[in-house]
């Protein structure tokens, strides 16, 4: 009894009201006021581009990323090419002389979210350019958004065909290729030095399916045949009922798909024993990115693929620039992983397409949103070159429709040095070869 | 030999493998449910988490085996301590509430994951990687293993659950809990034991399903829609029940890709749970009281 006597006193000592003396009060009252003083003063500190910059008022570009949800590997990467391109910027001096100041926000990779963050940028952060875009169908739905605030919309990656063909928008800029002008450059290397009949796997959504009609135009178009196509939605995990499908007389497997979906298919076809069959081959480094060969390995050997960027060393991307950009991602990407991530398609589209928005804003002595159609007149039929901003080559982004055309790299996974899968280098592609007329008509 | 034969050899094999496969992931949430009334909406990401800790253990061993086990016994720690600080307070209260708390933890989790392990997928070589020839495919002899393995552990839970006091213990909180506290079992503590058994076994299966999907923070969204179409389809909280609903649902949407496109599949899936939910509420392979 008395020990339970005991206990209770120790108890209501504790944790009873009334033992909250002054001399507590006033002990714990300077703690949190010295703990918001502390969280205040950091709040207060000045970010870079106002130590820089003073009180010049900066340009705001805004922009959404899926930063969650199945395409956060790609859209952090995205961020990170816009990072890297924005402190870059900033470090040489802004743009006529203001900072720019990064919005990014997450689409989760659903249009519904993208639209309601793209409107937050518009009307609540009142940004003076967009700069952005991962997936296509989330692109597409942002498009009108950017329309209705007239405010230019230079997209990040999104690679829809119908976004600079039959959706066209006056206000919307893609300034890396598309799947047109990519099946132009490819298709001769598969129908003449891999074979005739070719079965397409796609992801099945925007990007996926006009990806899918380009290159069976393309194949066709260079006496080939496609012989069937299988559409598998977005996001798949077990791809197996899918592949298990798959047979018959054709010569290649030809794959569209982009992130974790690339890691699946090519590992999952594998797997099934297709590839003695059939050559794996697709557009290129979305399938077998440098994100997705650790997790591919030799399941990805002899893959063939095309692409406007890859994270090696060779022929034309065997530059200082190139080298300067891929040092700077390495390095920003380690804020998502300790050992850093190789730059990839996302993060160079992105980083290009701000460089490009700041060629297009000097060009026009830009000084905000009321400025938009002098900015679009800049960077209509704009031709910029390889250089620290460019690394990737020159390239055009024509007025006709707001499209770039980019260098192409055909190339082949292969075996690198110890354990390691890369690209190899087979053909260089100018961008000149890559031109297809325009189908776009500017409302 | 002509091809609807082939095919639904082909197919029904995919179906029973990947039944018994999804029949692991529901077991656990089953299981959490049949004791304390919590739907687990962050049962996928326990999954992740235990392809996580696995990967982690392979990277540093090489071992599949022992990453298999640390997956498990990680997150089985992981599940004490998350049912201890987070849900033990809420057992008994509005089932919205423990839906939306374990909602919130799976977007913690989740979130967590990118920040940790970055956003790249990661991969873990199979414990097998030979193949059997079947018709035009090469079928990979793992996604067998996988399927055996996790009969076993299911197996493994059951005789647990029906052999020794702690079995004993579980049955009784799930007959009556209040009965079971009048009794001195010690109620609180089989709740935590079995939601930390019920994370291990989320976690197994997260490893075991790696070799064939890579390791990435979303992998557990996509099967945890359809482990809750199993739970619900076998009947919440019984175990045979989400066994036999996974081989079934394995197998109705294996067989309609003869005819349909694997992506019109699941609609079967749909199908059988909404007509379970009509005729027979509490689940298809639940013994009706006379």
């Amino acid at each position: 009894m008395r020990q339970e006597g005991h206990d209770r006193r120790v108890d209501e000592n504790v944790w009873r009201p009334g033992t909250i003396t002054r001399r507590r009060f006033v002990g714990v009252g300077a703690a949190s006021v010295a703990a918001a003083g502390t969280l205040g003063a950091a709040m207060l500190v000045p970010s870079p581009w106002r130590r820089a910059f003073g009180s010049e008022k900066p340009i705001r570009v805004g922009g959404i990323q899926p930063l969650t949800g199945p395409a956060a590997g790609g859209g952090l990467m995205a961020k990170v090419g816009q990072e890297v391109a924005a402190e870059r910027i900033n470090a040489a001096g802004g743009v006529n002389g203001r900072p720019l100041e990064l919005i990014v926000e997450d689409s989760e990779g659903k249009p519904a979210a993208g639209i309601r963050k793209t409107r937050k940028l518009l009307t609540r952060d009142l940004v003076d350019v967009g700069q952005g875009g991962f997936m296509s169908n989330v692109c597409i739905a942002c498009m009108p958004e950017y329309r209705r605030a007239r405010i230019v919309n230079m997209i990040g990656v999104c690679l829809d065909t119908t976004i600079t063909t039959s959706r066209c928008d006056r206000y919307t800029f893609r300034p890396f290729d598309y799947a047109p002008a990519q099946a132009v450059a490819f298709a001769p290397y598969l129908v003449n030095n891999i074979g005739k009949k070719w079965h397409i796997l796609f992801a099945d959504y925007a990007w996926g399916q006009s990806t899918r009609d380009a290159y069976r135009d393309g194949i066709q178009n260079q006496g080939g045949e496609v012989v069937d196509t299988t559409g598998i939605p977005l996001g798949t995990a077990d791809m197996v009922p899918f592949l298990s499908k798959i047979r018959g007389d054709f010569d290649g497997l030809f794959m569209i798909f982009f992130g974790k979906d690339g890691v699946n298919v090519v590992t999952q076809a594998y797997n099934l024993g297709l590839h003695n069959k059939y050559r794996f081959a697709g557009d290129g480094a979305a399938v077998v990115a440098g994100t997705n060969l650790p997790a591919q390995r030799e399941k990805a050997l002899g893959f063939v693929g095309i692409d406007r960027y890859l994270p090696i060393f060779q022929g034309p991307l065997d530059t200082e620039h190139h080298r300067k950009f891929f040092d700077a991602v390495f390095e920003q990407s380690k804020q998502y992983d300790p050992n850093g991530i190789l730059p990839d398609r996302y993060s160079q589209s992105n980083f290009e397409a701000l460089n490009i928005l700041k060629v297009g804003m000097e060009a026009c002595d830009f000084r905000g949103r009321e400025d938009t159609e002098k900015l679009i007149e800049a960077l209509e039929d704009l031709q910029v070159y390889a250089g620290d901003d460019f690394p990737t080559g020159d390239r055009l982004l024509r007025k006709a429709d707001h499209q770039a055309f980019t260098n192409e790299y055909i190339f082949e996974v292969v075996q690198g040095a110890g354990d390691t899968y890369q690209p190899k280098v087979l053909q260089v592609v100018p961008w000149q070869d890559t031109i297809v007329p325009p189908a776009c008509q500017f409302v | 030999m002509n091809e609807l034969f082939q095919d639904l050899v082909v197919q029904m094999l995919i179906g029973i493998s990947t039944g018994l496969i999804l029949a692991l992931v529901a077991s656990g949430l089953t299981l959490i449910f049949g004791i304390m009334d919590v739907v687990n909406f962050a049962h996928g990401e326990l999954f992740m988490l235990g392809a996580y800790m696995g990967w982690v253990f392979f990277t540093m061993t090489g071992s599949f085996w022992l990453g298999l086990a640390a997956a498990a016994l990680c997150v089985f720690v992981f599940g004490l301590i998350m049912q201890r600080s987070a849900l033990r307070s809420l057992i008994g209260s509005d089932p919205l509430t423990t839906i939306l708390a374990t909602f919130g933890i799976s977007l913690v989790l989740q979130t967590a994951a990118i920040w940790i392990w970055g956003p790249t997928v990661r991969r873990v070589g199979a414990a097998f990687t030979g193949h059997v020839a079947v018709f035009h495919l090469q079928f990979p002899v793992y996604r067998f293993l996988v399927a055996m393995l996790s009969l076993a552990i299911i197996g493994g839970l059951w005789l647990f659950m029906h052999r020794g006091r702690f079995g004993l213990w579980i049955r009784a909180t799930t007959q009556d809990r209040q009965m079971a506290l009048a009794m001195g079992i010690p109620v609180p503590l089989v709740h935590t034991v079995v939601f930390g058994i019920g994370a291990a076994m989320a976690a197994t299966s997260g490893y075991l399903y790696a070799p064939i999907l890579g390791v990435d923070p979303t992998m557990g969204v996509n099967n945890i829609l359809r482990a809750f179409i199993i739970v619900v389809v076998g009947g919440m909280g019984n175990l045979w029940g989400s066994v036999l609903a996974a081989v079934f649902i394995g197998m109705l949407e294996a067989l309609a890709v003869i005819w349909v496109s694997p992506a019109l599949a699941v609609i079967f899936s749909f199908a059988a749970l909404i007509v379970t939910l009509l005729v027979r509420p509490t689940g298809l392979f639940v013994a009706v009281p006379r």
